[in-house]
């Protein structure tokens, strides 16, 4: 039996991750990582500092994915941190 | 990784659902809850997109000749937006995984419409400044 055909509401007691829902999570927190690494490097052409700041925040969404599967506050800490890049490119965009 | 750490992960408790919901209801599937958060992941993944177009577009493109405003009205809500996408993921997440653990239909996600219509809007206006540069 393929990890596709599962039905939704059954859980097979001898399979730990059914439809690999948390390695397909874990790709997903990857992902979302290096979408951080990616803005890091284009802020990083401009201005050196807040680029490698926003660099740093990819090694930890990396780590927050992997790691801390029952620690609360780890979606509001990507969230804050996604708001508070908006908010530095706003006052760079204005200022400049 | 080795197999310990391996096992430690598989085996781990699925992850918590939203403070303010963690009392009420029953705990859904595990693979629902993980869903919720790829979509979660996937809009914050939008959301960081948007910013760094509005960002790339005031300060990679040359300037539009005869609109000097031309980049930021461009750039400026690009970013905003932004902003307001991973906001509204985190909210939507709050809104699904409490309806989820209630076993109640899912809200329906305001989010497809408002991208849609905020990348329309982008487009026309993108248009208009593009036309009012060649024009001049």
């Amino acid at each position: 039996m393929t990890a596709g055909q599962h039905d939704p509401g059954q859980q097979d007691p001898a399979d730990p991750d059914p439809g690999l829902a948390r390695e397909r999570t874990s790709l997903a927190w990857t992902r979302t990582a290096l979408s951080f690494a990616a803005v890091g490097v284009v802020v990083l052409r401009k201005d050196v500092i807040p680029g490698l700041i926003i660099l740093c925040a990819a090694p930890v969404t990396w780590q927050l994915g992997r790691l801390a599967h029952h620690l609360r506050g780890r979606l509001e800490l990507v969230t804050a941190t996604i708001v508070a890049v908006a908010l530095a490119a706003l006052i760079v965009v204005v200022t400049h | 990784m080795s197999a310990a750490t391996l096992e430690a992960q598989v085996t781990d408790t699925p992850p918590a659902g939203p403070a303010d919901a963690a009392g009420e209801g029953t705990e859904p599937d595990p693979r629902y809850t993980f869903a919720n958060e790829r979509t979660f992941l996937a809009w914050s993944r939008t959301a960081l997109a948007l910013v760094v177009a509005g960002l790339g577009v005031v300060q990679l493109l040359p300037p539009f000749p005869g609109v000097p405003w031309g980049r930021h009205v461009l750039g400026v809500p690009l970013i905003v937006f932004g902003a307001v996408v991973a906001v509204t993921a985190y909210l939507e997440w709050v809104r699904n995984q409490r309806a989820m653990r209630l076993r109640q239909p899912l809200p329906r996600s305001v989010m497809p419409k408002l991208l849609a219509v905020v990348v329309a809007a982008m487009g026309v206006i993108a248009g208009v400044v593009v036309l009012v540069s060649a024009l001049r």
